[in-house]
């Protein structure tokens, strides 16, 4: 993205200046400080929330958020309902203020952000117009894009060729879907933010619909998208927001999020001919749970490697050996319940 | 911002229910008023046939100015506003495309009405007619406005009993369906319908406006306008 603005800006200088300049920015760019936005905000992120909070009356929906976005990022931001997803959304898009806290787009306001043609935004139902076709309704969102691209490219893009001369209020649920796709990527923007995009969606469509949108983190744009699917955070996201009750309560990989929560399986099996002793098991590090029945032995660890090394380590000659990973589901309903329980505190 | 206007255009003509309320009724009604023989009496100076040409012409463009309060009130439902709010276009855009495109459809209505009174022989010069176009045309602006505060006041599945309610009562009470007299006129002769009615057969010779009608009606567009921009504001800080 700087990238491209250097470029722009390189046009005019001759090419002794273009050479020094490429340098220096890229230098700078590099260290990732010396450039900032008119605001004295780093130009790197791509979003910011810093300490913000919205209330409605006496009900926080949002408390103490702070996190940021960096360009390239594919982003989940999950929770159950109510958790505060769709507010902390309207608050990055500036369709709400916060009450407290600064959220910056781009190192300006949401607001300038969207004007510059910077973001693309996918609702989650309704914004779509009735009675106009499909090509009517992305054409005119191609061209009031500051960036817009030609409306058959968005088309073919999101896959709907063949829906563009229908009427928009006939489409079936998924395919309304996807037509809001179309509106998102309707032009060059950098930051796409879905609200829980495929909801509605059979399998096969949720598949296909996350190939075209993988394309577009392919093609170095930043995405966030809500989903309350945690096999879709799990598969698509290289970071994952936690929102419970208002609060961020985890912000990491995907891996680093089980991690925390706990974790991981080992099992395999202690066959009596090869020797050691079983009973040193209860004095590895990092288990959480240890249960022999037989030869069998399963154990979760928060610390797969060390369990494995002071397995090894014992003398004992693991067969059959498994390690997997609790699903991210599993994680988060860890992660939530610790977080209700400490509010509890 | 065009592109919003033509799409708004596009979308008015295709509804059904447009072209009834604002076109093929007020052509009926007119026929229907032109074959009542009323006989040698003049309404308030004019023939009773150009008294309905011009009164239905002002009725189809309120239907269509009002029209935008449904409109309206539906797509801040459906989330088109908010949509809308995420593009580059400034706020004010969505309304003022509301606006034009009611302009905009109101010609067809004006049109319509008026080939239906020159095939009723109702006849006068050029200018005449071009001034009682420009009248009506205009004079919907002030309805426009009223449509616009409309759709922002009310809730979706209120909307259409209230613009029903006030679009027939309005024009009741502004003399479209017959010329008012006694009671009800000292009333009527103060709601926007009644001015608009008279506004527009200024063009036609003999019949006088006087100032207050004009400012009168003007008073009414800066309203219908102040509340408009009011209650626009307070909704976007609603969503």
């Amino acid at each position: 993205m700087e990238a491209r603005h250097c470029c722009r800006a390189f046009l005019t200088c001759d090419s002794s200046c273009m050479t020094t300049s490429t340098e220096t920015v890229t230098g700078a760019d590099r260290k990732g400080s010396a450039i900032r936005g008119a605001n004295g905000h780093p130009m790197h992120e791509v979003a910011a929330f810093r300490n913000v909070s919205k209330h409605f009356g006496a009900v926080k929906a949002v408390s103490g958020s702070s996190f940021t976005l960096h360009p390239g990022e594919t982003v989940a931001f999950l929770g159950p309902n109510g958790a505060g997803k769709s507010t902390s959304i309207d608050m990055l898009l500036g369709l709400k203020d916060p009450s407290e806290g600064q959220v910056t787009l781009f190192g300006g306001t949401p607001r300038q952000a969207i004007m510059d043609g910077r973001v693309g935004v996918m609702l989650q139902s309704g914004g779509l117009l009735p009675e106009v076709t499909v090509r009517e309704l992305v054409g005119f969102s191609c061209k009031v894009h500051p960036r817009g691209y030609a409306v058959d490219d968005v088309l073919k893009t999101a896959q709907i060729q063949d829906l563009a001369d229908r009427r928009v209020d006939r489409l079936s649920g998924g395919q309304e879907q996807r037509v809001r796709f179309a509106l998102a990527t309707s032009g060059d923007s950098d930051l796409i933010v879905l609200d829980e995009p495929t909801t509605g969606m059979d399998v096969n469509a949720r598949q296909a619909f996350w190939s075209v949108m993988k394309a577009q983190a392919d093609a170095g744009r930043t995405i966030l998208f809500a989903t309350h699917y945690l096999e879709e955070a799990d598969a698509i996201a290289d970071r994952v927001l936690v929102m419970h009750k208002g609060r961020l309560i985890a912000d990491g990989t995907a891996a680093e999020i089980k991690a925390r929560a706990g974790q991981r399986r080992i099992s395999f099996d202690l066959h009596p001919q090869d020797g050691g002793d079983a009973s040193l098991l209860n004095a590895l590090p990092a288990i959480t749970a240890l249960d022999v029945s037989g030869s069998t032995v399963r154990i979760s660890t928060s610390d797969a490697d060390a369990t494995m090394a002071a397995v090894y380590r014992a003398g004992l000659y693991p067969r059959g050996l498994e390690v997997t990973g609790v699903g991210l589901e599993q994680a988060f309903i860890t992660i939530t319940a610790e977080a209700t329980a400490a509010e509890g505190n | 911002m065009s592109s919003l206007i033509r799409l708004e255009v596009l979308r008015v003509l295709r509804n059904r229910r447009y072209l009834f309320f604002t076109v093929i009724f007020p052509v009926m009604m007119f026929f229907f008023y032109a074959s009542t023989n009323f006989g040698t009496t003049t309404f308030n100076g004019v023939t009773p046939k150009t008294y309905y040409m011009v009164s239905m012409a002002t009725f189809g463009t309120v239907g269509a100015a009002l029209n935008t309060a449904m409109r309206i009130a539906l797509e801040r439902k459906s989330g088109w506003t908010r949509q809308l709010r995420l593009t580059a276009l400034p706020g004010w855009a969505y309304v003022l495309s509301k606006v034009a495109a009611a302009g905009a459809v109101t010609l067809p209505a004006v049109l319509a009405v008026f080939a239906a009174g020159m095939a009723e022989g109702v006849h006068f010069p050029v200018t005449t007619w071009l001034g009682m176009g420009l009248a009506v045309w205009a004079g919907g602006f002030v309805f426009s406005a009223a449509g616009v505060a409309l759709g922002y006041a009310a809730a979706p599945d209120t909307v259409q009993p209230i613009t029903m309610v006030s679009y027939m009562g309005l024009a009741f009470l502004g003399g479209s369906w017959f010329p008012l007299s006694g009671g009800l006129k000292s009333v009527g002769q103060y709601t926007p319908v009644y001015l608009y009615n008279e506004l527009a057969k200024y063009p036609v010779n003999g019949v006088s406006v006087g100032a207050s009608q004009v400012i009168g009606l003007a008073a009414y567009l800066a309203a219908f306008a102040a509340l408009a921009a009011w209650l626009y504001q307070r909704d976007r800080k609603a969503v």
